[in-house]
């Protein structure tokens, strides 16, 4: 890893491809249409997932629950999504680019209390006293840039959230962890965890080990850099280790997925050529294979082996396992490589586009062989999955997901539904034609350790009223419908990931 | 005392000889504006280079080391002789010695450069470079 690569071009004068190369083609801005997207939302109200947030924060709002919610359900459920999509007539046109609105669902006596709050970064707040768009985006390429000194000014902590020892982070692909206050959600800052990790990328989605530690990565590719750098943090959220893997070749990865004894990556060929922002100019290269990276935890500062596999992209990953010499993933398969690149382009410009053509897959590292291969469930119209994470390691856990079921009015998820893929066990809840369902999170029920033993807690959007809500359903029976359910006055845009916050657990 | 580096301590040294010297046959003044830096502590390090010193092959032409004073905070270059040249800038906020950066070297201190280029790399020399003649100028440096 060339670890002062910037530094020294800094100082000695040679370029380097890095985050921004195109940053001088401002006048080639290809803005999206705040008053087409508003035409759009005419005939689509479900485009309302996608719409400009209408505050920077919302709540404290209590309402009452419709149902009955089970005693010792309580906790916080977090969640974050890009919110803020326009500013001076000019719209983003990547979902990826929102700011991050970070919101917490807090249950307690009979009554769920909402707030919403902007994450206060250092592009936010500037952006907000410019009263327009003035940063690098992800997936955008916006005119009138400033110049910034380093990825965290670009940081939109727009991606997910999680509680690691009581404080509460909020994360995107490419920069710090920002901190926020757990109850009213302000901004504390972004997270530097030892001084010469700051501003390097603290991935959206990590992962907790059954020790109550955490592991995550971050892209240095993405930052013009080389490797992957690995994080582990104590359930104190202090710092155990840092440890920079090295790639063989650029690879995009948004998240990635544990076993007891492995981290494993799947790494995403592309090809990059400078031509506006990130996304923009990467290209996933499907002539390629996926390189996939096994990190023994024991060993975290060391690839321990690679593997190469047919091209596919995936985002989320489920669970994974090990049995008999082979390391069994679960993860959601895309093959059409431009809407994985910029996932419903068409509804952040106020138009109809496809559903996401994507399916569950398997993807199986045999160990002895060195082999790796890819086996499709047929199981089709499905993001977001998660698991409980007591599942045994060495078999399948069940996957809970929002999914499509029956006719559906938007290109998104109507459902949830549990999926047993070793029995091929399903079960589904409908919520409704028009309501826009959005990932279910796993709560165990205290004091038991029996997996899929607990509840999901998922949001909905209700755009044809107007409204943002919460479900809680007995994940052991899903069909019946939720045991419990919550409507606020207001709503507000999709959001990616969440993470429950248990009391008392 | 704080370290300085050798890029920049290079610089004093040879502007004592450059002062003994005859006047060249045309130069300007310079007198910079350094703006928009994050805090008022530390010291800026202003080196004044040809493309030469750009790419790091020469020392610097001149150099400066002054602590922010306010939200402006100037510089001048006296009877810099007529050329092509860069202006970089390094806002050392902690004082010690360097631009500090994280493991793969991007800055979490300030800089700036002359022509304030909106990229996140180290600008071109070109990107970064003015001209000097017989009339004096004034530069514009934002910290990012």
């Amino acid at each position: 890893m060339d670890r002062r690569r910037f530094l020294r071009n800094l100082l000695s004068g040679a370029t380097v491809v890095a985050l921004g190369p195109a940053l001088l083609h401002g006048a080639d801005a290809l803005a999206g249409d705040p008053a087409e997207f508003s035409a759009g939302l005419v005939d689509r109200p479900y485009l309302a997932g996608w719409r400009q947030v209408s505050a920077n924060a919302f709540g404290p709002t209590t309402v009452q629950i419709e149902g009955r919610l089970p005693a010792n359900f309580a906790g916080t459920l977090y969640r974050n999504g890009p919110a803020w999509f326009e500013r001076d007539g000019f719209r983003y046109e990547h979902w990826f680019d929102g700011d991050g609105m970070v919101h917490g669902w807090r249950f307690g006596d009979g009554a769920v209390t909402h707030r919403g709050r902007m994450v206060q970064t250092p592009k936010f707040q500037r952006e907000q006293r410019a009263g327009r768009f003035n940063t690098m985006a992800a997936g955008t390429t916006v005119p009138g840039q400033v110049a910034i000194r380093n990825n965290d000014d670009a940081n939109t902590a727009n991606t997910s959230v999680v509680t690691i020892g009581g404080r509460l982070f909020a994360m995107s692909e490419a920069g710090s962890a920002f901190e926020l206050d757990p109850d009213a959600l302000d901004t504390i800052g972004p997270v530097t965890w030892r001084p010469d990790l700051q501003a390097l990328p603290f991935s959206a989605n990590p992962l907790r080990d059954r020790d109550g530690s955490w592991w995550n990565f971050g892209a240095l590719s993405m930052l013009g850099g080389s490797g992957l750098l690995l994080w582990h943090i104590g359930a104190d959220a202090s710092l155990i280790g840092a440890h920079v893997l090295e790639m063989d070749a650029p690879g995009y990865l948004h998240a990635f997925v544990q076993t007891d004894r492995h981290l494993v990556f799947l790494l995403m060929p592309y090809d990059f050529t400078p031509s506006g922002s990130f996304f923009e100019s990467m290209r996933f290269a499907p002539q390629r294979a996926c390189t996939v990276l096994v990190v023994e935890k024991a060993a975290p500062d060391r690839v321990a082996r690679r593997f190469e596999v047919d091209f596919a992209m995936a985002y989320h990953f489920g669970d994974a396992f090990e049995r008999a010499g082979e390391i069994v993933v679960r993860t959601v398969h895309h093959r059409d490589v431009e809407h994985a690149r910029s996932p419903h382009r068409a509804a952040m410009s106020g138009h109809d586009g496809p559903a996401p053509a994507a399916q569950l897959a398997e993807l199986r590292l045999d160990v002895h062989s060195g082999r790796a291969r890819w086996d499709l469930l047929g199981v089709t119209g499905i993001e977001f999955p998660l698991f409980d994470a007591r599942t045994p390691g060495d078999r399948s856990a069940r996957l809970y997901m929002p999914t499509t079921e029956g006719e559906t009015g938007a290109p998104y998820f109507n459902a949830v539904q549990m999926l047993d893929p070793a029995s091929g066990r399903r079960d589904v809840h409908r919520y409704g034609r028009d309501i826009l369902a959005e990932e279910h999170v796993f709560v165990p029920r205290p004091g038991s350790t029996r997996p899929d033993d607990g509840w999901l807690v998922g949001t909905v959007l209700d755009p044809t009223r107007n409204r943002s809500g919460i479900a809680v359903l007995d994940a052991q029976h899903i069909a019946n419908g939720p045991l419990a359910t919550a409507w606020l006055p207001y709503a507000f845009p999709l959001g990616f990931h969440g993470h429950f916050a248990q009391t008392g657990a | 005392m704080r370290r300085i580096p050798a890029s920049f301590a290079a610089p004093f040294a040879v502007l004592a000889v450059a002062a003994a010297l005859a006047a060249p046959v045309q130069a300007a003044d310079l007198d910079v504006s350094i703006r928009e830096a994050r805090s008022q502590s530390g010291q800026f390090q202003v080196a004044l280079v040809d493309a030469a010193g750009y790419a790091g092959s020469a020392a610097p032409v001149a150099a400066r080391l002054l602590s922010p004073a306010g939200a402006v905070t100037h510089v001048r270059f006296d009877g810099v002789p007529a050329g092509r040249y860069a202006l970089m800038v390094i806002h050392d906020e902690n004082g010690n010695g360097r631009l500090d950066t994280n493991l793969v070297g991007m800055p979490v201190e300030g800089y700036g450069f002359s022509n304030n280029p909106r990229v996140m790399r180290k600008p071109t020399f070109d990107e970064a470079a003015f001209d000097v003649g017989a009339d004096a100028l004034a530069l514009d440096i934002a910290i990012r």
